[in-house]
């Protein structure tokens, strides 16, 4: 067991700042490749006519959970020492409504919006602008908000832990969805899909 | 056919077969680089916190006393007065863009214009783009993290509440996506 | 190659592989929980050979040295604490050691009552895999009595008397005063070189305000 390399002390924090930048690099790499750095394209999906945002996101979510999952299983990595972001039910969700809403209305998300701004689109970098808007106005209202922002529980939690089954049962329901997803997506792309013109 | 939109540009008719990978090769690929932070670094990737940093650095240029005042900005400023830069999600989006820099040149889809739909003007586009940036912001916040953070990096931990914002990213952008087709289509 | 496998395009492929590996993890149990294993042989020769232990004026030392590439981590309650602890300590009770956010790697130095606490205190760290954790030999017990209150040596030959000497700016420095008790032991390992110490300004045995060295921020991991 020795994996996060960083937690058992294989390097310091001095490197793992090294490391966030080249795996920036190969996520940024992998965006822009999958042509997440276009708006027309990312919105696309919300109009049922390209399902490349749900299809590349839940591949890299079933690969990245499937590598958890059997590096855990083997002790190669230790599972309890990588963060799990706490789950507050309340501001989650209305957090995640705000997020669809400012998707599909700016065309971006924080992430896309670098790499779209990367690769020239002036209204990425307007995007960037107002995130940062954004983040202010929400620190200038955060005594405001504060009770609704720390509730909803506030644990750490996994679906499994949620639901009550083993682990493995949901890692292999969201692999069977996530290919039910896709192949329903190519339909909709088969009845919905805008072709390119050469 | 996966489908593939023309980049209107305020100019002329200029459509390019946009060359794309294989979503799902792009996404195996995408989930290999989120193992590779679990297993190195011990977390997922991630993008609005950069942004909370870089806000927090800025201001604490024009004010600091009102960052360290400010409870939600203080958590982001750097131990004993290091720069809120030096946070690792400011260096894993300074990788994003030369990577999709790096990318784009090798494609030749490095352009200078704003990504529209025929129907709005370039202004118009860019306000929206604005307020849409604003909206992700805050809703980051309340989520505590966004698309890459909450939805890829939760999504693979299978954490309860990542699931819940990736499930409400999509009601909100589906629910709203009809009134926005003056924008895009 | 069976003709049917030939056949499949790259989507199906990767899609059956994915439902293969999803059914294969229908069986795992990635969380390793609570139960741990422990290879006993090289815990019993790390206790055998005493390379577990700190002594309290090693540890002394160090802290009047500025050494820095350690962690003093003081499992006792938060009130015994704030009646004194050594300085520099991190008062993480018992309960909450594994959630602690502690490096595996990390030099850690376990403070209890007295030797029995801190060594059942360092056999949990080092079940969970903390291969840097230690104990300090006795305790805050053996750490006022080799350090805070140590014992001067009675009727001091010359070499005695420079023991006695580093003993009693070492107990000033950490707020206390020497003793001379009855049979003291001669015998007692003496004092490691410290060089010249300038009593402190007294600070008491409790720590400084928080602990001299604030236990590090908790390091922001969210997105």
């Amino acid at each position: 067991m020795n994996a996060p390399f960083l937690k058992f002390g294989m390097f310091g924090d001095e490197t793992s700042l090294v490391i966030a930048f080249v795996i920036g690099v190969a996520f940024g790499f992998a965006l822009e490749r999958a042509g997440f750095g276009s708006a027309k394209k990312l919105i696309s999906q919300f109009y049922l006519n390209d399902m490349a945002v749900l299809k590349v996101m839940f591949t890299a979510i079933v690969t990245a959970m499937l590598g958890l999952t059997y590096l855990g299983w083997m002790g190669v990595l230790d599972l309890s020492l990588v963060y799990l972001v706490p789950t507050h039910v309340g501001p989650q969700i209305v957090g995640g409504l705000l997020l669809g809403v400012g998707f599909i209305v700016g065309g971006y998300c924080p992430g896309t919006s670098v790499a779209a701004t990367a690769t020239g689109k002036t209204d990425a970098l307007v995007f960037l602008a107002g995130m940062f808007a954004g983040t202010w106005v929400f620190a200038e209202m955060y005594p405001a908000v504060k009770g609704f922002y720390e509730s909803g529980s506030g644990a750490q939690m996994t679906l499994p832990q949620a639901a009550g089954l083993p682990y493995g049962v949901v890692v292999f329901a969201v692999v069977l969805m996530a290919v039910g997803a896709f192949y329903g997506a190519s339909l909709l792309e088969k009845r919905f899909g805008v072709k390119a013109e050469e | 056919m996966t489908a593939v939109d023309n980049h209107g540009h305020g100019h002329g008719k200029h459509t390019v077969s946009q060359d794309y990978a294989n979503p799902y090769v792009a996404g195996i690929g995408l989930g290999l680089v989120l193992l590779a932070a679990f297993v190195f670094v011990g977390r997922g990737l991630g993008a609005s916190g950069a942004f909370a940093s870089s806000l927090a650095w800025l201001l604490s240029g024009i004010s600091p006393d009102h960052v360290r005042a400010n409870e939600y900005l203080a958590g982001y400023l750097g131990e004993d007065g290091a720069s809120p830069l030096k946070a690792w999600l400011v260096f894993e989006v300074a990788g994003v863009f030369m990577g999709a820099l790096f990318s784009g040149l090798l494609a030749g889809r490095v352009r200078f214009a704003a990504d529209k739909g025929p129907r709005v003007s370039t202004a118009v586009r860019l306000v929206t783009a604005f307020v849409g940036g604003m909206f992700i912001a805050v809703g980051a916040a309340l989520a505590r993290g966004c698309m890459s953070g909450q939805a890829l990096t939760g999504g693979a931990l299978l954490n309860a509440g990542s699931w819940l914002t990736m499930m409400m990213i999509f009601v909100g952008a589906y629910a709203l996506a009809y009134f926005l087709r003056w924008q895009w289509r | 190659m069976p003709t049917w496998l030939s056949r499949l395009t790259l989507n199906q492929a990767l899609a059956a592989l994915a439902i293969g590996l999803g059914a294969i993890a229908l069986f795992a149990q990635p969380y390793q929980g609570d139960t741990v294993e422990i290879d006993t042989a090289a815990l019993a020769a790390e206790i055998a050979s005493g390379s577990a232990d700190v002594e309290p004026r090693i540890l002394a030392a160090w802290i009047v040295g500025s050494r820095a590439d350690y962690r003093v981590v003081d499992i006792r309650s938060a009130a015994v604490f704030a009646a004194g602890a050594v300085p520099g300590a991190e008062n993480i009770p018992v309960a909450g050691l594994l959630d602690a956010g502690l490096l595996r790697s990390e030099k850690l130095i376990v403070v209890g009552d007295d030797g029995a606490q801190s060594a059942q205190a360092w056999l949990l760290l080092r079940a969970k895999g903390y291969r840097g954790a230690k104990v300090l030999k006795g305790g805050m017990a053996g750490w006022i009595d080799q350090v805070v209150s140590p014992v001067l040596i009675e009727d001091p030959t010359p070499e005695q008397k420079a023991e006695n000497d580093k003993r009693s700016v070492i107990a000033a420095y950490f707020g206390g005063t020497p003793r001379t008790g009855a049979g003291a032991l001669v015998a007692a390992p003496a004092m490691p070189a410290v060089g010249a110490v300038a009593p402190k300004v007294a600070p008491p045995v409790a720590p400084a305000a928080g602990g001299a060295k604030a236990p590090a921020k908790k390091k922001r991991e969210g997105c």
